[in-house]
């Protein structure tokens, strides 16, 4: 099983305000909002430590049969690298795996229950207005779409 | 507040994250956020707010995580308020 997730960081710069009061205590952990607040570029951790959960309950839900939205109760772990960051994701007793890339214009999660297959996903991403219109009939593994961006894995 | 009331506060909420609006239009108990209205995700947090806010009330973890719908996010409200009032 497979997730992915990808934030078109331009857009969610307008379409949410995560400075607002209270906003980071309804998604992040005591410890995530540590990484926020004392990242170099908090934007950019903000949308990290979001495509991670997102991408791992992408594979949870559909594991679990489980829809809920409980941000919070997913747990990132990040091992920072040097063009790609590999994380985990825990959540009840579960743990997935998580690689992102992070761009200038956009950050992209793909998320594993197996640590080997991290290295075997293909990822394809197109942007505006190159998004193939019969992608569906590739039997992606996953599917991401945000703002200019539609993200598949494989 | 009844059930009614509290639905028509819920739109005037949740109008500007949607752009959906036909099924802004047609909301009713059975209207899911994520699949008929096409909230982003993130956003979602943001009406978790906008609600606390406009209600008064303070929405925990476990009650945000059934907040899906119209229907769910009402009978939180309903619950919230009914005990504030205790």
């Amino acid at each position: 099983m497979l997730g992915n997730d990808i934030v078109d960081l331009n857009l969610a710069k307008t379409q949410s305000n995560w400075r607002r009061k209270n906003y980071l205590g309804k998604i992040f952990t005591v410890e995530e909002q540590l990484l926020i607040t004392s990242a170099e570029k908090p934007d950019e951790m903000v949308w990290l430590l979001w495509s991670m959960k997102e991408s791992a309950y992408k594979i949870h839900n559909r594991k679990t049969g489980i829809r809920n939205f409980a941000p919070k109760s997913l747990n990132c772990t990040i091992y920072p690298n040097t063009d790609q960051v590999k994380g985990t994701v825990s959540i009840d007793k579960d743990t997935y795996f998580t690689k992102s890339k992070i761009q200038s214009k956009y950050i992209h999660t793909i998320a594993t229950p197996i640590y080997s297959k991290l290295k075997e996903i293909k990822v394809s991403i197109y942007e505006v207005p190159n998004h193939p219109c019969d992608y569906k009939r590739t039997k992606p593994g996953s599917v991401s779409h945000h703002g200019q961006y539609l993200a598949l894995v494989y | 507040m009844n059930k009614e009331e509290i639905i028509e506060a819920l739109k005037t909420i949740i109008e500007p994250y949607s752009e959906e609006l036909t099924a802004l239009a047609h909301i009713d108990e059975n209207t899911d956020f994520i699949n008929d209205l096409k909230i982003n995700s993130a956003n979602l947090v943001d009406i978790v707010l906008d609600i606390e806010e406009k209600f008064n009330i303070e929405i925990d973890n476990d009650s945000m995580a059934k907040m899906l719908t119209i229907k769910a996010t009402t009978e939180i409200i309903a619950q919230k308020l009914e005990a504030h009032a205790r």
